[in-house]
């Protein structure tokens, strides 16, 4: 399946986004998404930038930091990739 | 494994291995994946509710973060060497031992937190950013390529920049004074980070950011070109946003298009209160606020920290300022203070009366 990593916020408010095919079941993505999803409690971060991850039409909030290390190669393969949305 | 204990369940682990500990059939390793849950659940609320509570509150409960109570600047840089564990990061240089480094990131943040703890200080008798000296931690080189700085609510954190737009984002003195002033704003008036108190937090920060780069380079408002991050920001056409003419930090870039900040309130984008609205466009809308300010500071005349700042200041210290304050508030309260601490009748009052108006609040 295909998903996208799309980074909002920062600075100056620009959006990225990078795209990549993975072998996940929609379970294992299922449970990704409960495993990396951000705390709605947390307090904003003053500039920060804030990613979600959009899976067919379906987008989630993620929170990088929490992504399990055998996921980590992906996205930090996504975020090496991230380019400017025009 | 942490060093003073050998259980690795006492230590920092990651949420999902827990959740999975605690499900363990070994009860004692279960038992203890339960507790270290309930500690962690305790620590990150403790943390939210830290960082909602008012000054008043923060007093009343003692002090969350390490202060030195001393009138002098206290300062901590740590190197990140591109990567994103802050626990990890390098103590470079700190206040203390004053030592010698090679950084041009660390150089430059060091610069800008002294540059910037002066300001507050000299000028407002503010001690740091809680005025209770709290030390300044900045982190240099997080994470590989960032074009961004932030202030995480406990310190400020720079990005390298992509070296295609954006190179480093401690190039600016502005940026930096930017970042640390989020934390005073914090202290005081914890403008809610979104719709128009969002943008005034903002706007807080751009004001006392330029106005620090401006002191530290001696420029009166005449001098100064009103430009935010302008060296962070690649090409000599460009910078992050522009004070004086909001919509003009960069036009037609290759990359980022046209600047979409407004000046006047008749332009003021309805942007939804959602990570890709910018939370109801904070970074968009604070060109309002920042264009009334230049309006008012120009129309001042000399250094803009004399008058338009202290009144600025007046106003973010300002019991009076709600956390949800709204654009026509920090008009109002500009007003009054101009008023309190130049006559009701100075100039002064009648050039930030002149500020809003041109920004047609």
């Amino acid at each position: 399946m295909k998903i996208k990593l799309i980074r909002t916020g920062g600075f100056i408010p620009i959006t990225k986004a990078a795209e990549t095919e993975v072998n996940l079941s929609d379970k294992e993505l299922a449970s990704l998404l409960v495993i990396i999803k951000p705390d709605p409690a947390a307090p904003r971060i003053k500039d920060g930038n804030y990613y979600e991850l959009t899976v067919g039409s379906d987008s989630t909030p993620v929170d990088l930091e929490k992504v399990p290390d055998e996921y980590r190669d992906i996205f930090s393969k996504l975020k090496s990739d991230l380019k400017i949305i025009k | 494994m942490c060093k003073t204990h050998y259980n690795p369940i006492h230590c920092i682990i990651p949420p999902y291995m827990l959740t999975r500990l605690m499900e363990s059939g070994n009860k004692k390793i279960a038992d203890l994946a339960i507790k270290s849950n309930f500690r962690s659940f305790r620590f990150r609320n403790d943390r939210i509710f830290f960082q909602k509570a008012s000054q008043y509150e923060k007093d009343i409960l003692g002090l969350i973060a390490k202060q030195t109570g001393k009138e002098i600047m206290q300062m901590e840089v740590y190197d990140c060497r591109q990567k994103t564990d802050l626990i990890g990061a390098t103590l470079l240089w700190d206040s203390k031992n004053n030592q010698k480094i090679t950084s041009v990131a660390g150089k430059n943040v060091i610069k800008g937190g002294k540059a910037s703890w002066d300001f507050y200080w000299q000028l407002f008798g503010r001690n740091s950013i809680d005025n209770k000296g709290l030390l300044i931690r900045q982190y240099v080189h997080f994470d590989k390529g960032m074009d961004n700085a932030y202030w995480d609510g406990r310190r400020m954190i720079y990005g390298d920049g992509d070296g295609l737009v954006f190179t480093s984002f401690t190039s600016d003195i502005d940026v930096i004074g930017h970042e640390l002033t989020h934390g005073v704003t914090e202290n005081e008036a914890n403008l809610d980070y979104e719709n128009q108190a969002g943008a005034l937090n903002e706007s807080f920060s751009d004001i006392f950011g330029i106005m620090i780069k401006q002191r530290y380079n001696n420029q009166d408002v005449k001098k100064s070109n009103w430009l935010i991050g302008e060296k962070v920001m690649i090409g000599p056409k460009y910078a992050l946003r522009s004070m004086k003419a909001p919509g003009t930090a960069y036009i037609n870039h290759p990359e980022l298009g046209t600047d979409p900040q407004p000046a006047t309130m008749d332009k003021y984008q309805n942007l939804p209160n959602t990570q890709s609205g910018d939370f109801g466009g904070v970074h968009i809308n604070s060109g309002i606020p920042n264009f009334a300010f230049y309006v008012a500071a120009f129309n001042m005349g000399g250094y803009a920290w004399e008058k338009a700042g202290r009144i600025w200041y007046a106003v973010l210290t300002d019991v009076n300022l709600a956390q949800n304050a709204k654009f026509a508030d920090v008009k109002n309260l500009t007003i009054a203070h101009a008023g309190r601490i130049f006559g009701i009748n100075s100039p002064e009052v009648i050039a930030v009366r002149q500020g809003w108006l041109e920004a047609k609040v």
